[in-house]
């Protein structure tokens, strides 16, 4: 059984951007893709590029780790930016990282 | 200064056939070749104003318009574009000459001159401020364009837009505006004493005629202006003329699939996007009647003041 | 077999058409004329060499100094070629995703390599495919693995498939379904059917790793050079050709600086039976490009000298189609000799018989391409 994911920024993206009124526009920095994004998810890549985490990790920080709705539009989300170049998953070895008392694995 | 017109039709027609007509249009010099006299009749009439340089003077773009050889010219004769020994298109009927021309002038910037963002769009402007109207065929772009530089805009360009990658200001390429169909009559009778080409049926997008760029429009081609407003035309049969805000970031995007060669700028076509949106106020514009589309962007001009 | 053409005697000294004036002499463009530069970037657009231009003009810090009208164009071409690097960069990166678990060496060949290693010779050049080389025996999984991950076939009419897998050395180009970049996927640097085999498996030995490029390979300075030399000295169509030539040139000037690589050179090349290649790119860059080359590599490669007439023929088709594809560099012969070297370049890849029943195939069978509009 594979462990879940850390996301990361994928290597290089350095989060061009402008916001307006909760819309957002990215330049990706490996496609040269532009990008149409919500606050919402500019605000999941910031907070990756500070510290990369796992699915259930972020959602922890948002307060929705038991929220299984929640948790899987974000499983969705990020398969989206994984697929667009702009998040990397690194693979954990088991053990190496305890969840934390209390939260359900999202 | 030798224009087009200070050259006299025999010595026009001379520079054509042989060493080429060197010709500038805003910030470039073409190099014209064509044997067509027709094309050289309508280059005489539509060009007049237009700066001519001498030969050896630098070119950016060497095009060739020819016609037909051994028995095609008389059947079915067609004209052909040639960019410096490449073919880039098909032929067309030869009495597509000119509007194969426009195209190819088009298509030389378009899809080369990249230190600038080049939107499909047409720009006008007035008191300094430059109004941008990007639009998919169809959406009445010209037409409206037309309308505009015979009530007291100046024709930056009818599409073309280029934007400086350095400080965002528009640089003007003010050439003959393209007018299509029901169109051509429609300007026709709204700006009498404007030149027109003589339309031209059958082509891709039905029958096209060009109108002449003002003196004045080709005289200022060298003043640049500062981006004020972007506007996506549609008109639409008994529409009130009304302006319906866009959203920046939307702004962006659109901005972005109208411009030829904006992923290739890469990053700076980015931020030259994003500086233009953050510059402007943008639109879309429905309308119906041409006087109530001016008035509204003599309303803009007016709450600019 | 198709003979070939009759040409008047090659002219004793090679004309230097402005472009050429340039590549052999950068420094040079700064005394041009604007009725010069005209011409010249004319001639540097239709050979693919506008924005190497640029670069070597900025090199020689004297891009500043050029006309501003110059500047601005050559401009545009560098703007082309950075994009172009962005996308190779982004390539890779989903090649070595894609190919990792295959655990071969991704060795990389020609412009791809360059641009890689970050090579002179990757200033200013595009090029349309990645070209990788691995081994035959492992083609298949390659395929699998690409394909998997987005890479698409082209080329299904079934001659097509043959003609690259059983006669030529690559697989059918692959075209990735959602980028649209394509990938030559190479088992040898030169078909199955041509009378001259160098050994993948040497080539393959040789190569070493990119710095900077985890997981990517590239020829050894010899074998890249002997390469670049055999494919264009056998390759059908010289609209590259004074790119190509130009490519070798660089090569050279660039790994010549150590004393090792000319002393290895002629014996490299006996080795993998490429002389003749070799001997004609040290003829046509010293004699068109001026490319510094030691007397005895000179001497060591007249080994692969063809015999005086042959010479004599090859120099009146080369000289010529190595000249700019521009108008203004053309004479009358030029595709008389452009015509024979199409078919030279085919012959050299495949046996005779089978020469005359692919070009009739590609003639008359083959869908043709929509005409660009």
């Amino acid at each position: 059984m594979s462990s879940p994911p850390i996301w990361r920024l994928a290597p290089g993206q350095r989060l061009v951007h402008r916001c307006h009124d909760g819309e957002c526009v990215l330049f990706n920095d490996l496609t040269g893709d532009t990008h149409l994004l919500g606050q919402d998810v500019l605000d999941v890549l910031g907070a990756l590029r500070d510290m990369p985490r796992t699915a259930a990790g972020l959602a922890q920080d948002a307060g929705a780790a038991l929220d299984p709705e929640w948790c899987a539009e974000l499983d969705e989300l990020l398969a989206d930016l994984a697929a667009l170049d702009l998040i990397a998953p690194d693979l954990i070895a088991p053990g190496l990282i305890e969840p934390l008392p209390g939260t359900q694995p999202c | 200064m030798l224009t087009v017109a200070s050259l006299g039709e025999r010595e026009l027609r001379a520079r054509l056939r042989g060493p080429g007509l060197r010709l500038q249009t805003g910030p470039f010099v073409t190099c014209v070749h064509s044997p067509l006299a027709p094309l050289a009749a309508t280059l005489g009439t539509m060009y007049g104003d237009y700066p001519v340089l001498e030969e050896g003077a630098l070119a950016d773009f060497h095009v060739r318009l020819s016609g037909s050889t051994g028995l095609r010219r008389f059947l079915r004769p067609q004209v052909h574009f040639h960019y410096d020994g490449m073919a880039p298109f098909q032929p067309l009927p030869l009495d597509q000459a000119f509007p194969m021309f426009e195209w190819a002038m088009n298509w030389c910037v378009s899809s080369q001159a990249n230190s600038w963002l080049v939107i499909h769009a047409a720009v006008i402007e007035k008191d300094g401020l430059a109004a941008i109207l990007p639009a998919p065929p169809g959406s009445g772009k010209s037409t409206l364009c037309a309308a505009l530089v015979n009530r007291g805009w100046r024709l930056l360009s009818d599409e073309l837009t280029l934007v400086r990658l350095d400080d965002g200001k528009i640089d003007p390429l003010p050439r003959p505006v393209s007018l299509k169909n029901a169109s051509i009559g429609i300007i026709r009778d709204y700006a009498p004493a404007a030149a027109f080409t003589r339309p031209v049926a059958d082509t891709v997008k039905g029958t096209v005629a060009h109108m002449r760029a003002s003196s004045d429009s080709v005289a200022r081609a060298g003043q640049a202006a500062a981006p004020a407003w972007i506007v996506f035309p549609k008109w639409q049969a008994g529409a009130a003329a009304e302006l319906t805000p866009v959203p920046q970031a939307r702004a962006h995007m659109r901005l972005a699939e109208n411009a030829f060669n904006y992923s290739l700028l890469g990053e700076t076509g980015f931020h030259t996007v994003a500086r233009l949106v953050d510059e402007v106020r943008t639109f879309d514009f429905h309308y119906s009647v041409l006087d109530d589309a001016i008035a509204v962007f003599e309303r803009l001009l007016a709450e600019r003041a | 077999m198709t003979q070939p053409m009759h040409l008047p005697p090659a002219p004793h000294l090679p004309r230097f058409p402005l472009l050429l004036r340039a590549l052999r002499e950068p420094g040079a463009m700064g005394g041009f004329s604007e009725r010069d530069w005209d011409l010249l970037l004319r001639q540097a657009l239709a050979s693919n060499l506008a924005a190497t231009l640029c670069l070597l003009a900025d090199e020689h810090g004297m891009l500043a100094a050029l006309p501003a009208r110059v500047q601005r164009r050559l401009g545009w071409a560098r703007t082309v070629w950075q994009r172009h690097l962005q996308a190779v960069d982004l390539e890779l990166g989903k090649i070595r995703h894609a190919l990792g678990e295959t655990g071969l060496p991704l060795i990389l060949l020609k412009g791809t390599a360059y641009a890689a290693a970050g090579l002179p010779a990757s200033a200013g050049r595009l090029f349309s495919d990645i070209d990788l080389l691995v081994p035959k025996e492992r083609l298949p999984e390659v395929e699998s693995a690409l394909m998997l991950h987005g890479w698409a076939g082209s080329h299904h009419d079934d001659y097509d498939q043959r003609y690259y897998r059983e006669w030529m050395h690559e697989l059918p180009p692959l075209q990735h379904m959602r980028r649209a970049s394509v990938i030559d996927v190479h088992h040898a640097i030169l078909p199955e059917t041509a009378a001259v085999r160098p050994d993948p498996a040497r080539l393959r030995a040789a190569a070493r790793a990119i710095p900077g490029r985890a997981g990517f390979h590239m020829l050894a300075p010899c074998d890249m050079v002997l390469h670049s030399a055999v494919h264009l000295f056998s390759e059908g169509e010289y609209h590259h050709g004074l790119r190509d030539l130009f490519d070798l040139h660089r090569l050279f000037c660039h790994f010549g600086a150590d004393p090792g690589f000319w002393a290895a050179l002629p014996g490299r090349a006996r080795e993998l039976e490429l002389a003749r290649p070799l001997c004609y790119a040290l003829r046509y860059c010293t004699r068109l490009l001026g490319t510094p080359v030691p007397a005895s590599v000179m001497e060591a490669a007249r080994d692969g000298m063809p015999n005086p007439a042959l010479l004599a023929l090859m120099d009146g088709l080369f000289l010529r189609a190595l000249q700019p594809p521009h108008p203004s560099c053309a004479d009358a012969f030029d595709p008389a000799a452009r015509a024979a070297l199409y078919i030279r370049g085919n012959w050299l890849r495949m046996p005779p018989l089978m020469l005359s029943r692919h070009l009739f195939h590609k003639a008359f069978v083959s869908p043709k391409a929509e005409p660009a509009q």
